[in-house]
């Protein structure tokens, strides 16, 4: 029984971490930094449960909670490309926007009480296994997908080439969107309900599986797995012994970031980034 | 894009962002005239809510001076916030059992070096082994957030709190402040200003204030230069947790005389934007540190009107976002 709790909550948190690695990706890739998918997807967790229960359909909920991430993607993309802003200072202007605008939307909008409408989150796990292989796909064998590899690694160059970086940037910043809102609707949907910053740093946690995955999607995804389990398995791991001493559980969820900073000093592999990334 | 000029993009940029949060305000269906006035002038509407200001302004400046002081050096320091947790923890946990203006004292100088540890992997990471300083402190701040919401819940939690805080210091343990009238202005306050004071001068001043900016502004002519920019680098990545850990400490042992989860409503994340704020002068983060402080205020008082305390986050980006549209619509042009 034990066993079947983990695993799912296993699947879960690796798919919310995975189709929000997996859009970090798309953003990165192209050359846009993205340290907003946080923000992202608790605007798009907040949207989700605020639509959906006040039009009743699950479906709408998820779509406007996907659009309400696009939303932000567009603002991202306006700040950095339009605005020329510094990509680190734009993220950060989106997570903050959307920690405000979320708390705001759900004190204002959505009313105590409403019952809530869900898509079952079967969907999401077959979403975030096909946003996987698909986003492999791309990167690996399509066109569409090498044109962002060039305009990430170079943005200069590709453009002598032909390409336009700021309308490849734009497309790679919606695909960012949609994956995020998916994310975040997940979070929403495994919670039953929105809370203040629900997201709880897991946007963080994918960036950070985006890194130590090298920005490559299979390894990325399997870092999103390493990385869930750790977060499912607390509940089993805390209170192990370690050395004589009882381990918390917060030990056990700072794992991710503590690999992540061990990967960063060259330790674990070398993680590789896109030489054209925050560059205009 | 292309053709559309510079001061139409800013201006588009301004007056959407104002559009966006009168629409918000009337979505409350509050008295919009009255929530402005009220966002904007409550922080002088009576010595409590002035005293509130004061007590957000201090580590806004201070938080302020360390994100400053790492940009100077080209360094986003998003770590400020996890260096002011800890140096917060670290300064009441020493702080506490010594007690008095010792206690004050080494309360702060603890939470500096603890700011300082903490910020130290992300500088040396960054100029020794080539990871990007954003990305690991976000992982520290991540860390920090765990690590001291785990503390302030068991071996430093007040036994008799119900919640997760440390034990408080005594009032005589606290620093005081000079009082003036109802307002007793902390000496904290006035530290503050003598930190941006002396890091103004250290950077205008100094040759080693003038190697900073040198690395910070073109890194390879500097290392022509003969400045040894990986250790300009690491120490500003060094100096900048410091800073932040003191504020952190500072907030502690003057104002919050303890630390609970929750002892830093983003102070370290607003400091970006203070910093952004005050451009390129050191000297502006004091009024930039200021507005931030009203708006927080104001957005903390709006609540009365049945406006949620998000707005202020909302209006904070905003204008995180048009300040940085206009500092960078200088140092970089569109590409068309």
């Amino acid at each position: 029984m034990i066993e079947s709790a983990f695993l799912m909550n296993l699947l879960v948190f690796a798919s919310i971490l995975g189709l929000a690695a997996l859009g970090g990706m798309f953003s990165e890739r192209s050359g846009v930094i993205n340290i907003a998918l946080e923000g992202k997807m608790l605007m798009a967790a907040c949207v989700t449960g605020w639509i959906g229960g006040t039009s009743g359909s699950a479906l709408i909920g998820v779509t406007a909670g996907v659009v309400a991430a696009i939303a932000l993607s567009l603002a991202h993309y306006l700040l950095t490309q339009v605005y020329s802003i510094e990509h680190i200072v734009a993220g950060m202007a989106i997570n903050v926007f959307a920690y405000g605008a979320t708390n705001f939307i759900a004190l204002t909008f959505i009313k105590p009480g409403t019952s809530n409408h869900f898509l079952p989150i079967s969907v999401y796990l077959g979403l975030a296994l096909l946003a996987s292989l698909v986003s492999t796909f791309v990167f690996a064998r399509t066109r569409a997908g090498l044109r962002l590899l060039a305009v990430g690694e170079s943005p200069e160059k590709s453009r002598v080439t032909g390409l336009d970086p700021l309308r490849v940037r734009l497309q790679a910043l919606i695909v960012t969107g949609v994956l995020c809102g998916l994310s975040g609707a997940l979070i929403v949907t495994n919670s039953g309900a929105f809370s203040d910053n629900m997201t709880s740093g897991r946007g963080f946690i994918a960036l950070a599986a985006l890194i130590l995955g090298g920005w490559r999607p299979v390894r990325a995804t399997l870092a999103c797995l390493a990385f869930a389990a750790f977060e499912a398995g607390q509940i089993q791991l805390q209170g192990t012994k370690l050395f004589g001493y009882e381990t918390p559980a917060a030990l056990w969820n700072a794992m991710p970031y503590v690999i992540t900073l061990v990967a960063l000093a060259g330790f674990v592999g070398r993680a590789k980034a896109p030489a054209g990334l925050g560059k205009a | 894009m292309k053709g559309v000029s510079l001061a139409w993009r800013l201006g588009a940029l301004i007056v959407g962002s104002i559009v966006l949060v009168v629409a918000a305000l009337m979505a409350t269906q509050a008295p919009v005239g009255e929530v402005v006035q009220r966002l904007l002038l409550d922080s002088f509407s009576g010595p409590t809510s002035f005293s509130e200001t004061l007590k957000r302004f201090c580590p806004y400046v201070i938080a302020g001076v360390a994100v400053f002081w790492a940009l100077r050096a080209g360094l986003f320091n998003i770590g400020v916030e996890g260096q002011f947790l800890i140096g917060g923890m670290v300064g009441i946990a020493v702080s506490l059992p010594i007690g008095g203006f010792g206690g004050i004292l080494l309360g702060a100088l603890a939470g500096s070096v603890a700011g300082m540890l903490w910020a130290i992997p992300a500088g040396w990471i960054k100029a020794y082994r080539g990871g990007h300083e954003v990305i690991s402190t976000i992982m520290l701040n991540q860390i920090a957030i765990l690590l001291t919401s785990h503390l302030v819940a068991g071996p430093l939690m007040d036994k008799n709190a119900g919640f997760p805080t440390t034990a408080s210091l005594a009032p005589t343990s606290m620093l005081g402040g000079i009082p003036f009238g109802p307002v007793t202005v902390s000496w904290a306050i006035l530290i503050a200003m003598v930190v941006v004071g002396v890091f103004s001068w250290w950077l205008r001043r100094t040759v080693s204030g003038f190697e900073l900016s040198v690395t910070g502004a073109n890194p390879t002519a500097a290392q022509f230069a003969g400045i040894e920019v990986k250790r300009t680098v690491f120490q500003a990545m060094a100096w900048s947790g410091a800073v932040a850990g003191f504020g952190g400490a500072l907030q502690a042992v003057a104002f919050e005389g303890r630390f609970f989860e929750g002892f830093s409503s983003g102070y370290g994340f607003d400091a970006l934007g203070v910093a952004i704020l005050a451009g390129g002068n050191p000297l502006a983060i004091l009024p930039s540190a200021f507005a931030f402080a009203v708006l927080g205020q104001g957005a903390t008082a709006v609540q009365l009107n049945g406006v949620p305390k998000g707005i202020s986050s909302v209006i904070l980006a905003l204008l995180i976002a048009v300040f940085a549209a206009f500092r960078y619509a200088k140092v970089r042009p569109i590409h068309d």
